[in-house]
């Protein structure tokens, strides 16, 4: 064969398959989307609505829609600036697609809608297992079961919804969206069968999204062990405020990273392609292995928090006195002062406010186990034994008593 | 014998005469789609040689321009490309100059820094072949799945393997290769033009001269990966060896996985048995090319 014919052998043979338009039949496989001749995600299409999102930084110039085999099925070209919306055609299926071209960039959202079937028999149960997590985390923009990826250049973000066995979404970005869905293997014109099949699919995916549940449920308690502790921490160290802020840094890092661990495994547990059923099981030990873990760190936390209580105790009375901070100073002190506290009784003066009768103030400290001393300048000197309190925070607590207009140690 | 002449005189008059009308057919406005599809698909051969020449043109004009067979292979080819992406697209611009929407999205083609991957070893039989198969598995998975048999002479279990998938992404490698066998192999080597002929001395040479057959590939296809890894999804770069680690032992990046280790000889070599499960611990892998499905 000389050249010229091998040549027009290969031009023929070009033009003859740019002539077969693509196969039409009902698209099983998930369709290719491609972003100014990039691979950005696929839409899941077995006979389920699906939709995938892009975000780009730059302009979005052609959308491509292509089969597993590679056949261009779709596709457009955007204006610089502006909409574009087209609606492909596969078959009885469609795939809408919509551009916005800004000056900052460019989004694109893909819709796949399939032919009605008797798919929508199925509807009804799916949204029972999707509501249940919708209920759990509400946030749309990045709820776990969407996979969310930053781009370095052109592409800045793609998020795909409506998915797969086990995949499960949460996010609706917008009503036409379809409740994101289940996937069976392949949709064969053997309905009853692959209905079959799916049917026992759907009893799985509820099955495993209940165990999730429970991981999550325990890995939240855990969490909120956590929070209770800071809590409970942060009200009794008011008056020693260098030391909690350490503890609460503490326990705020170790939240943030229980948090993004929770959130971690949470995203990647829904979005994780196909797990199987062993791999959720692993997950789930993990769970609670973590959660043993949390424990562990609560108590610590605690104890530590009897130590600080204690140091803030002794530091404190012995505020006027201390030159030494360092802590074991700090409690040898505190053994001392507290043996001599013991015999000393303590005391505080008081003002009253105006019109209080002399009769509602010795039934005041009379209800105190008190003793009125000396009476300088309108303040009254009162002697009781030691409160079980900080002595700063004994006097707030008698500053707030109804006939108390002033407290203070000192004279 | 003169009337012959005159007759052939006459119809190839008639030929001009009717791509006369079709280029002015395209020039004029056409404001549906419908109607975009039934007058573009009347002049397929136009568009194509139309598409082929701007392409020789770029060419030339770059300085990668020779007068051979392989050269005007290689413009067909693109040509062709150019067009289907017309054909495709362009209906969503109606209303619309058919003509010179053409002309604006072919010349926004050659108007990128590297519109194809052009080397002049690619240009013939085992280049062709590899640059082929490399661009192919760009846009269709069953080529991506197919270019590790094609590589390293895995079958579908192999790949499941070797890229650590689990049971549902495993029905799909089945598929993928399934297809590539019934018809996508064909289709690729028909789109780069290899003849039965070059095909069966391409299967000679890697029989008989295995080692020279494959270190030539192994160059070859680096090239041909390297430029067509920049269709991959941007946020797929290589990665280290803990990275990847990473990423089979905890079961995420199946996608980035398949994409990245598919184009990438270095990163293969780089992640070989993360994914093995135990059975393929072996030497680590080297480019056995494969010429047949
Ligand atoms: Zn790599």
């Amino acid at each position: 064969m000389g050249h010229e014919e091998e040549l027009e052998a290969y031009r023929s043979q070009l033009l003859e398959s740019l002539n077969s338009r693509p196969e039409i039949r009902s698209w099983s496989d998930p369709i290719q989307v491609y972003v100014n001749e990039r691979r950005v995600g696929e839409l899941e299409s077995a006979g389920i609505g699906a939709m995938l999102q892009v975000q780009c930084v730059d302009h979005i110039e052609t959308v491509q829609l292509r089969a597993e085999d590679g056949t261009l099925l779709g596709g457009l070209t955007a204006p610089e600036c502006g909409y574009r919306t087209d609606r492909v055609r596969l078959s009885a299926d469609t795939v809408e697609l919509s551009v916005h071209n800004l000056a900052q960039g460019g989004t694109l959202s893909a819709l796949f809608t399939p032919a009605p079937s008797f798919w929508s028999r199925a509807w009804k149960s799916i949204a029972d297992v999707t509501d249940r997590v919708v209920a759990r985390r509400p946030e749309p923009a990045l709820a776990y079961g969407m996979r969310t990826v930053a781009f370095t250049q052109a592409l800045l973000a793609i998020a795909v919804v409506g998915l797969v066995a086990d995949r499960i979404t949460t996010g609706r970005t917008s009503d036409r969206t379809p409740s994101p869905v289940v996937q069976t293997a392949t949709l064969s014109p053997a309905p009853a069968v692959d209905m079959a099949k799916f049917e026992q699919q759907l009893g799985e995916l509820a099955r495993m999204q209940a165990k999730v549940d429970d991981a999550l449920g325990s890995q939240q308690k855990g969490v909120v062990q956590l929070q209770q502790a800071l809590v409970k921490l942060s009200s009794t160290q008011e008056s020693f405020e260098s030391n909690v802020l350490t503890v609460r840094e503490e326990i705020e890092k170790r939240l943030e990273t229980v948090g993004r661990e929770t959130d971690r495994q949470t995203r990647q547990m829904a979005s994780r392609g196909r797990v199987e059923q062993e791999q959720l099981e692993a997950a789930i030990q993990n769970l609670t292995a973590d959660n043993h873990r949390l424990a562990k760190e609560v108590v610590s936390l605690e104890e530590y928090n009897q130590v600080l209580k204690t140091k803030l105790q002794t530091a404190v009375a012995s505020a006027s006195k201390a030159v030494d901070p360092s802590p074991e100073r700090l409690l040898k002190m505190a053994d001392s002062l507290q043996a001599t506290q013991q015999q000393m009784p303590f005391l505080f003066w008081v003002t009253f406010s105006d019109g209080t009768s002399q009769e509602s103030i010795d039934k005041w400290v009379y209800e105190m186990q008190g003793h009125k001393g000396a009476v300088s300048e309108g303040w009254q000197e009162v002697r009781i034994v030691p409160p079980a309190v900080p002595p700063d925070r004994f006097l707030e607590q008698i500053r707030g008593e109804k006939i108390v207009k002033a407290a203070r140690i000192g004279q | 014998m003169a009337l012959t002449r005159m007759h052939n005189t006459l119809s190839k008059s008639h030929v001009m005469a009717d791509r006369m009308v079709t280029v002015n057919r395209l020039e004029e406005v056409v404001s549906t789609s419908d109607e975009f599809d039934q007058v573009v698909s009347q002049a397929l051969p136009m568009l194509l040689d139309r598409a082929t020449g701007y392409t020789k043109r770029f060419l030339r004009e770059t300085g990668q321009w020779n007068d051979d067979i392989e050269h005007e292979k290689f413009a067909l080819r693109w040509g062709s490309e150019y067009l289907e992406r017309f054909l495709v697209c362009g209906r969503s611009e109606v209303p619309c100059r058919p003509l010179f929407l053409f002309d604006s999205l072919v010349a926004k083609q050659h108007s990128k820094p590297e519109p194809f991957c052009y080397h002049p070893d690619l240009l013939r039989p085992l280049g062709r072949f590899l640059d082929g198969l490399v661009a192919r598995a760009v846009v269709s998975r069953d080529a991506l799945i197919a270019l590790y048999h094609h590589s390293y002479g895995w079958g579908a279990g192999d790949v499941i393997a070797v890229t650590g998938l689990n049971g549902l992404e495993s029905q799909r490698i089945y598929k993928n290769f399934r297809r590539w066998r019934e018809s996508g192999w064909q289709r690729t080597m028909d789109e780069v033009g290899l003849t039965k002929a070059e095909l069966a001395e391409l299967g000679h040479q890697q029989q008989r001269q295995r080692q020279r057959f494959n270190s030539e590939a192994e160059r070859l296809i680096r090239v041909a990966q390297a430029h067509y890894r920049k269709s991959e999804p941007d946020h797929y770069p290589c990665l280290s060896r803990s990275q990847w680690g990473d990423m089979f032992a905890q079961g995420y990046g199946c996608d980035y996985r398949i994409w990245h280790l598919a184009l990438c000889l270095d990163c293969m070599q780089t992640a070989w048995g993360l994914g093995s499960s135990g059975s393929l611990t072996g030497e680590k892998p080297r480019l056995e090319l494969q010429v047949r499905p």
